[in-house]
C-alpha cells in the first residue's frame, strides 16, 4: 500500500488569494499557515496510527537487521555529542546557580538545586534537542534521498512495504535512543556539575553527591525525566519520519525537509515539555 | 550513494587510538576550516563589495520569519521554568517573593539568550546550510566562483551581518515572552502577584553585559558554523541533508560551548554577586 505521508503536499497551499487590502494578505497568510500546521499534523497522526498498526501486527513485520543497524548509527553513533552536551550542560547549571548560592551562603544545596533542575528539566531538553539536530534531522535526510532517488518506489515494486521495512524500525530506534542518552546524560551532567562546584565554587563533591541523594531528590524526579525523554522521542520520531517520507523536488527538497523536521522537533519538545511537566506535576 | 540501505554495520575491529587520532585530525581539521571562514568573513565585512538589499533580505528570512517559532517556544519556555523552579522552591521554603527577581535575572543573564540561541541555532542554522548546501550540488556556487564572486562575499556575509543584528533583537523579544508567560504561570499556578514578581532589584550591569555578550557571540557563530557545513556539501540530495544535520548539532554545540566560556568568564570577572 502507498504511504499517504508521500501524498500530502507540503508546505502552505498557494496562498495570498485573498489580495488586495494588507489586512486580507494577513489574515490569507495566517490561515495559510494554520492549514499549514494542520496539515502537518494530520499527516503525522496518520503516520502514527500506520506505525503502531504494524508495531502490533501478527506475524511481527519488523525488520530486526535493520531495527540493529539503525540503533548502532543512532545511539551508539551519537554518544560523544551526548557527553560533551551533557558535561557542558552540567558546568552552565552550577555556573547560573552560584550567585543564588553564594547569596544564602547554602552550599549544601547546591547537589539539591542542580540535581533537581538536571534531572527533570534540563537534561531530557538538551539531550532531546542535540538527538533532534543529530538523529532526527539525519534520519529525515537518509528517507528523504531515498524518496528522492527513488529507492522507496523500488522498495514497493518489490513488494516490500516501506513503512514495517524503514520507518518502523527507525521509529523504535529513535525512542530506544532517546531514553538511553538521557540515562547517559543525567548521570554525566551530575558529574560534571559536581566537579565544576569544586573547580568554581571550591564545594566538595562528597557534599555534592550528599545534597543529590539526601532524600529531597526521589525517585519520581528521575521518572519524570525520563518519561519526558520518551514522549519527546515520540516527537521526534513522528516529525523525521512524517518530513522524510514527505520531501518532494530534489536536493534543495531535502534540505527544505531537514529544516522543517528540526524546526516541527524543537517545537514540539517545548509545546509538550509543558504539558507533560503540567500533567506529572 | 545507494548504500545507505546496506550501511550502519559496526565495523568489525577497531583500535581506540587510531579512532581518537582520527576524531582528533578531524576536529582539527574542521576548526582550522571553520577559522579559515570567520576570518575571511571579518575581512569581507570591512572589504567587501555590498550588493545592495541582501543583507536587508536575509534580515527579514532570519529574524522575521523566525518570529512565530522563537514567540511560541519561549512562551512555553517561559511556563515551563517558573512551573519547575515555583515546584522546586515549595519543597524547602514557601516563600515565593524572589522568585520573579531570581528568574528575571536568570534570565537576562543566560536563559532568554541561551535557549533563544539554541532554537535559532535550530531554526536559522539548518535554513542557511540547506540553501547554500541547495547552491553547492546545484552548482550556483561554482557559477558565482566563475563571475569572481567569492561565496564567501556574496553568500556568507550578508547572513552573518543579518544575524549578528536579527539574533540580538530576537533574544530580547524572546526574553520578554519567556518574562511574561512566566508571570502568568507565576499568578495562576502559585498566586504571586504580578507587582511581586516584575522585581528587577537583582538585575547589575554584569548580567546585562554577560547577556549582550552572549547574544553577539551566538549571532556571529551561527552563520559562521553553517555557511561552512553548506559550503563543504558534496554529493547530491544526501549530501545536502548531511550538511544541514552538521550545521544544526555543529551550531548547538558551538552555543553550548560558548555558553560555558562565557559563563564561566562573567563569573570570574563579575564574581558571584
Amino acid at each position: 500500500m502507498p504511504a499517504p505521508a508521500a501524498d500530502v503536499p507540503r508546505g502552505a497551499p498557494d496562498g495570498g488569494g485573498a489580495g488586495g487590502s494588507p489586512l486580507g494578505a494577513a489574515a490569507a497568510s495566517t490561515g495559510a499557515a494554520f492549514i499549514a500546521i494542520a496539515h502537518t499534523a494530520g499527516g503525522m497522526g496518520v503516520l502514527f496510527g500506520q506505525v503502531v498498526r504494524r508495531l502490533f501486527a501478527w506475524p511481527p513485520v519488523l525488520d530486526y537487521p535493520e531495527l540493529r543497524r539503525n540503533l548502532y548509527k543512532m545511539a551508539v553513533k551519537s554518544l560523544p555529542i551526548v557527553i560533551v552536551t551533557a558535561l557542558f550542560t552540567g558546568v552552565i547549571t552550577v555556573i547560573q546557580a552560584a550567585p543564588i548560592i553564594k547569596r544564602y551562603g547554602a552550599e549544601g544545596l547546591l547537589g539539591w538545586g542542580a540535581g533537581f533542575a538536571t534531572l527533570r528539566e534540563v537534561a531530557p531538553l538538551l539531550t532531546a534537542l542535540m538527538i533532534s539536530g543529530r538523529v532526527g534531522a539525519n534520519n529525515t535526510a537518509e528517507l528523504g534521498t531515498m524518496l528522492v532517488t527513488e529507492q522507496i518506489d523500488a522498495l514497493r515494486a518489490l513488494a516490500i512495504d516501506p513503512l514495517s521495512f524503514l520507518v518502523l524500525p527507525r521509529f523504535i530506534a529513535i525512542v530506544v535512543t532517546l531514553f538511553t542518552m538521557t540515562l547517559y546524560a543525567d548521570a554525566l551532567a551530575l558529574f560534571g556539575a559536581a566537579y565544576s562546584g569544586l573547580a568554581l565554587l571550591q564545594i566538595e563533591p562528597v557534599s555534592f553527591y550528599n545534597g543529590v541523594t539526601g532524600g529531597l531528590i526521589t525517585l519520581g524526579d528521575v521518572a519524570n525525566g525520563l518519561i519526558k525523554s520518551i514522549v519527546f522521542g515520540l516527537v521526534i520520531a513522528l516529525s523525521s519520519c512524517h518530513f522524510g517520507m514527505s520531501t518532494t523536488g530534489g536536493a534543495p527538497g531535502v534540505g527544505k525537509s531537514v529544516n522543517a523536521t528540526v524546526v516541527a522537533s524543537a517545537a514540539g519538545i517545548f509545546v509538550l515539555d509543558y504539558f507533560v511537566s503540567f500533567i506529572l506535576g | 550513494m545507494s548504500s545507505d540501505l546496506a550501511d550502519g554495520a559496526p565495523p568489525r575491529r577497531s583500535s581506540v587510538v587510531r579512532d581518537l587520532g582520527a576524531a582528533g585530525i578531524d576536529l582539527f581539521v574542521g576548526a582550522r576550516a571553520l577559522y579559515g571562514v570567520f576570518v575571511q568573513t571579518l575581512y569581507y565585512v570591512a572589504r567587501g563589495r555590498r550588493e545592495r538589499g541582501a543583507t536587508v533580505r536575509q534580515m527579514h528570512a532570519i529574524g522575521n520569519q523566525s518570529l512565530f517559532f522563537v514567540s511560541i517556544t519561549m512562551g512555553f519556555i517561559g511556563m515551563i521554568l517558573v512551573y519547575q523552579s515555583g515546584l522546586q522552591i515549595k519543597r524547602v521554603i514557601p516563600d515565593f517573593s524572589l522568585l520573579g527577581a531570581t528568574y528575571l535575572e536568570l534570565l537576562v543573564r543566560d536563559l532568554a539568550a541561551s535557549l533563544g540561541g539554541l532554537m535559532l541555532a535550530t531554526r536559522v542554522g539548518a535554513g542557511i546550510a540547506a540553501e547554500i548546501g541547495s547552491m553547492v550540488v546545484t552548482e550556483q556556487i561554482d557559477a558565482l566562483r566563475m563571475c569572481a564572486a567569492d561565496p564567501i562575499d556574496f553568500l556568507v556575509v550578508p547572513r552573518f551581518l543579518a544575524s549578528l543584528t536579527m539574533t540580538v533583537v530576537l533574544i530580547v523579544w524572546a526574553g520578554t515572552v519567556a518574562f511574561a508567560t512566566g508571570a502568568i504561570t507565576a499568578e495562576v499556578a502559585f498566586d504571586v502577584p504580578l507587582r511581586t514578581f516584575c522585581n528587577m532589584s537583582l538585575i547589575d550591569w554584569g548580567d546585562v553585559l554577560t547577556g549582550l555578550a552572549k547574544c553577539f557571540a551566538y549571532g556571529a557563530a551561527i552563520p559562521i558554523v553553517s555557511g561552512y557545513c553548506g559550503l563543504s556539501t558534496f554529493g547530491g540530495s544526501e549530501g545536502v541533508g548531511w550538511a544541514t544535520t552538521r550545521a544544526v548539532v555543529n551550531s548547538s554545540l558551538a552555543i553550548i560551548i560558548l555558553n560555558a566560556i562565557i559563563s564561566t568568564a562573567s563569573l570570574l570577572v563579575f564574581g558571584a554577586t
